[in-house]
């Protein structure tokens, strides 16, 4: 039996479902995904919610569609904006801010994110975007990594170039962060964790109709696969009805 | 002191010396300067250091394709959903293009510095743990917090010569306001020397004030105002229009090779308005 929902708008649940009522959450360029993950979670079960989105500064936007752009000026009828030097200062305080939604050109079994260079800095085989504010990662609470992209190209062991620092990758590293740092990754094939004590990427669940053994063979590196992993609970009724009334151009729907 | 008013060609001609810093203001395809940007590429004038907000797109874009910059200070050169940026990443991975590499956290302090007089200052959390200080010594150096002893990454401040601004209006002395979003265009503009602004009209002070209180910039800062109504295209003024999605999905496909961009810019830059 098909699916009656899409990949996008199964990982749009499950991000809301990761948020918690009361916490501040951050986005980046490109924020659809992110921002219905946001508003849903606010219309089901974290009324108390705030959301920044990226470059506009705009504080709990609630636009007709999903935008596409970070600083679509859908976005500007938000209840507050923040100029963005403000959004940089509360990003460097560490107190402000709960949870992070990044990603990446490339993400490592640490969840370090690479948006700048695959390959030789100087002289790149993929030269990305850059990295805008990813290295604030370990100064809000938590990051949410996510992707449209499960392949082995974007899941690396290690990264080319760390431009969005994740785990500490051995037991004597050192850090001045007290963060939680990376502590869920969604994909359109499954969600993952990070095994407290090695801090390498685990396979926490399988979205319906995707084995174990499909997404090791999308991840360019070793999961830690615990004995057994759920499958990811499916939208509710509930949740994907909620989720289209505010997605009616249907964004996610792919 | 009032702003002069001039044209983009004349302002270009009087305020961006060959070879200077310029500051570009804009946030991803919102509000970038295009009719001061496309002045630039008509008149070949070279940039020594481009220095964008946290997200440019085609107004870095646009000068890195026509080969007018030698360095780049910026922390994303991209078009978001659209796709990755064409003529950076071709520069860069063809290695003709110096990136002084940053991030937003440390060029909005840099640009804070600039703007209050201070030489250089310590980077925001986070930074430490990537790899951008250690390519870009140019920019970051560790020093030693005097309160801790302990070390820690600094940036150098940011202050470009002249900064190329879209406003929404000004009115007659050259006080400017901005639309909806300041992004980091304000404090980009307290950083630099000079500040060339092209605005979407020209309303009176009375009706400025109205308008935008709390998100002006007083005439005394500005040099030049430009007048020129959809002057931001294909990216969007907020209040005023929307970006060309289609316009920017043309520029993409066009700049994917080097004689596509050359047409592009034949097309677009070089009747830029005088």
């Amino acid at each position: 039996m098909s699916p009656d929902y899409g990949r996008t708008e199964l990982m749009a649940v499950v991000m809301a479902r990761s948020f918690r009522d009361g916490e501040v959450v951050v986005m980046g360029a490109v924020p659809a995904l992110p921002l219905a993950a946001c508003r849903l979670a606010r219309a089901l079960h974290a009324p108390g919610l705030s959301y920044i989105v990226g470059g506009s500064g705009t504080v709990n936007p609630a636009p007709a569609a999903l935008p596409l752009s970070s600083c679509d000026p859908d976005l500007a009828p938000a209840p507050c904006t923040l100029p963005l030097p403000d959004v940089v200062l509360l990003e460097g305080r560490g107190d402000a801010l709960d949870v992070f939604c990044a990603g990446g050109l490339q993400i490592d079994a640490y969840g370090n994110c690479n948006l700048i260079a695959v390959g030789d800095w100087a002289r790149p085989k993929l030269r990305g975007p850059g990295t805008v504010g990813l290295p604030f990662l370990p100064a809000v609470r938590r990051s949410l990594l996510y992707t449209a992209a499960h392949t082995p190209r974007t899941f690396v062991e290690r990264v080319d170039f760390v431009s969005g620092p994740g785990h500490p990758s051995g037991p004597g590293e050192e850090r001045a962060y007290r963060q939680e740092g990376p502590s869920l990754v969604v994909t359109p094939l499954a969600t993952m964790d990070f095994d407290p004590g090695s801090r390498r990427m685990r396979l926490a669940t399988v979205h319906p109709g995707v084995g174990v053994a499909d997404v090791q063979a999308a991840t360019g590196f070793e999961l830690v696969l615990p004995p057994s992993v759920p499958e990811t609970p499916a939208p509710t009724e509930e949740e994907l009805a909620a989720l289209r009334r505010l997605d009616p151009t249907g964004v996610l729907q792919d | 002191m009032p702003a002069e008013r001039l044209s983009a060609e004349e302002a270009v001609a009087r305020f961006v010396s060959p070879g200077s810093v310029v500051g570009v203001g804009g946030m991803h395809m919102t509000a970038a300067p295009m009719a001061l940007v496309r002045e630039l590429v008509r008149a070949r004038c070279r940039v020594g250091r481009l220095v964008t907000s946290p997200s440019a797109s085609l107004q870095a874009d646009l000068l890195i394709g026509a080969g007018l910059v030698d360095e780049l200070v910026s922390p994303y050169v991209g078009f978001e959903h659209l796709g990755l940026a064409p003529c950076f990443r071709r520069a860069v991975e063809e290695g003709r293009l110096r990136v002084l590499e940053c991030d937003e956290g440390s060029l909005t302090h840099a640009l804070y510095a600039g703007a209050g007089g201070l030489p250089f200052v310590p980077c925001p959390p986070g930074i430490d743990l990537t790899g951008i200080p250690q390519v870009n010594p140019e920019l970051f150096r560790q020093v030693e917090d005097p309160f801790t002893g302990e070390s820690r990454w600094a940036v150098r401040a940011l202050r470009p010569d002249v900064m190329l601004l879209a406003c929404r209006e000004a009115d007659e002395e050259g006080n400017v306001a901005f639309g909806r979003f300041p992004f980091t265009d304000r404090l980009m503009a307290l950083a630099s020397r000079r500040l060339v602004v092209q605005v979407e009209r020209l309303v009176g002070s009375a009706e400025l004030a109205a308008h935008a209180p709390g998100t002006t910039l007083p005439a005394f800062l500005v040099s030049a105002v430009v007048l020129a109504p959809g002057g931001c295209r294909p990216t969007a003024a907020p209040g005023d229009y929307r970006a060309d999605e289609d316009e920017l999905r043309a520029y993409l496909e066009a700049a994917r090779e080097p004689q596509g961009f050359e047409a592009y810019v034949a097309r677009t830059a070089a009747g830029a308005a005088r």
